[in-house]
């Protein structure tokens, strides 16, 4: 699963703008390309949008803390973890 | 309205739907009561709304749709007004200690290990060599893919060298090139990537070189390439990653602990994998970005994907 797909309507606009020097795959990468590089790839604040929530990773606690606040669960259940598989 | 009227919970089915003990037989029987049964072992992955007592409220698989999820926790919601108040109040149900853990599909950063956040994104080449982020037609495949890599104490720490002076090279420690580049150096941008096969590794070279010794820190280069493949020739094969890699590790001498691990990947990758269709035709660039995780969020204890074979993870299987 794709779990940024989430955020689509959150991004506008952002993609694209970053540009990085002259590379092609049997070139090793250089220094000065080093930061832009990260940058293009690293996702924007507006791609973790999601991570804002504070959610849980055990089913049990939450059942805990869904009994004592008197509230349902949200279970956001995939193949590959939504918090960090992909 | 997740964080509002819900407690949220994540979870990888995987795990969830294997492990035999409550916990497991309490997610199972809450999907049992919707669509999916898991027959046969599959999947049972979705959103669900439920009680703290296992009743679920609404099941919908919302897939990458947010309009689909909101619509489902505004359902969810007012299946839960439907419940009696005494039901409903806090403190109404009681969930006990969940007793023994299926240790099976429990995994744990190992004591002293560290966590480094990896991104994988679509890059596309411009006319003048240069490269931007990607353009594709497979939904949501433009984003950045988000996994987690783990060294243990003994890996990271085999890292810096006892007695460093600048200039000084040497080969990175085996077991952690071998598990960045068979485990992390994959296309995950379209959902659960296929990790590369022991063979599949046809070269890599990752070396190690001192930058900078100060009484304070230690600065290590990391720098390499990879080739991987599914057949011995890769212009046969139908799936492979040819990168190039460079990265920084900065080590903290008094607090004797890594303050930095930059890393980056940039290669061609070319080929689908079987839950990682729509791969752009032919060979594209594709980059993968390292980072040191700098809290302790719920996101950054979600063990790595590969890690669902731990063994294979850690190379502790030979």
């Amino acid at each position: 699963m794709k779990l940024t797909k989430m955020c689509w309507p959150l991004l506008s606009g952002l993609l694209g703008l970053a540009l990085v020097p002259a590379l092609s795959a049997a070139e090793p990468i250089k220094a000065e390309q080093f930061a832009q590089i990260q940058a293009l790839i690293k996702p924007d604040p507006a791609e973790g949008k999601w991570t804002q929530i504070p959610w849980q990773t055990s089913l049990w606690d939450a059942r805990k803390l869904a009994a004592a606040a008197g509230k349902p669960i949200l279970l956001w259940e995939m193949d590959g973890h939504p918090l960090g598989c992909t | 309205m997740a964080n509002r009227d819900y407690v949220p919970v994540t979870g990888d089915d995987w795990y969830e739907r294997r492990r035999q003990d409550p916990e497991g037989e309490f997610f199972r029987k809450v999907a049992d009561q919707g669509p999916r049964h898991g027959r046969g072992g599959s999947t049972r992955q979705g959103i669900y709304c439920l009680t703290a007592d296992g009743k679920l409220l609404i099941y919908k698989n919302a897939g990458q749709n947010p309009e689909v999820m909101r619509e489902t926790l505004k359902r969810g919601l007012v299946e839960w007004q439907k419940l009696p108040i005494e039901r409903r109040r806090p403190g109404a149900v009681e969930v006990d200690e969940p007793g023994r853990v299926d240790e099976r599909f429990q995994r744990q950063l190992p004591e002293g290990g560290l966590v480094i956040n990896v991104y994988t994104r679509i890059l596309d080449r411009l006319q003048d060599g240069g490269m931007c982020r990607g353009k594709c037609k497979a939904e949501g495949g433009e984003f950045a893919a988000r996994d987690h890599l783990w060294l243990t104490a003994a890996e990271w720490q085999a890292l810096i060298p006892a007695s460093p002076k600048v200039g000084d090279q040497s080969s990175a420690p085996p077991r952690v090139a071998q598990r960045i580049v068979r485990f992390h150096l994959v296309d995950n941008t379209r959902g659960e990537p296929p990790f590369w096969k022991p063979h599949e590794d046809r070269s890599h070279e990752l070396t190690l070189k001192v930058e900078e010794v100060t009484p304070q820190r230690i600065v290590l280069r990391l720098q390499g390439s990879a080739l991987l493949s599914t057949d011995d020739d890769p212009a046969k094969s139908s799936r492979g990653f040819d990168v190039r890699l460079l990265g920084y590790i900065g080590y903290d001498r008094a607090k004797r602990a890594l303050d930095r691990f930059d890393l980056v990947a940039v290669g061609d990758h070319w080929g689908n994998g079987p839950h990682t269709r729509l791969a752009r035709p032919g060979r594209s660039p594709l980059g993968v970005a390292f980072e040191l995780a700098r809290g302790d969020s719920a996101a950054e204890r979600v063990p790595p994907q590969a890690a669902r074979d731990i063994r294979a993870y850690l190379g502790t299987n030979r």
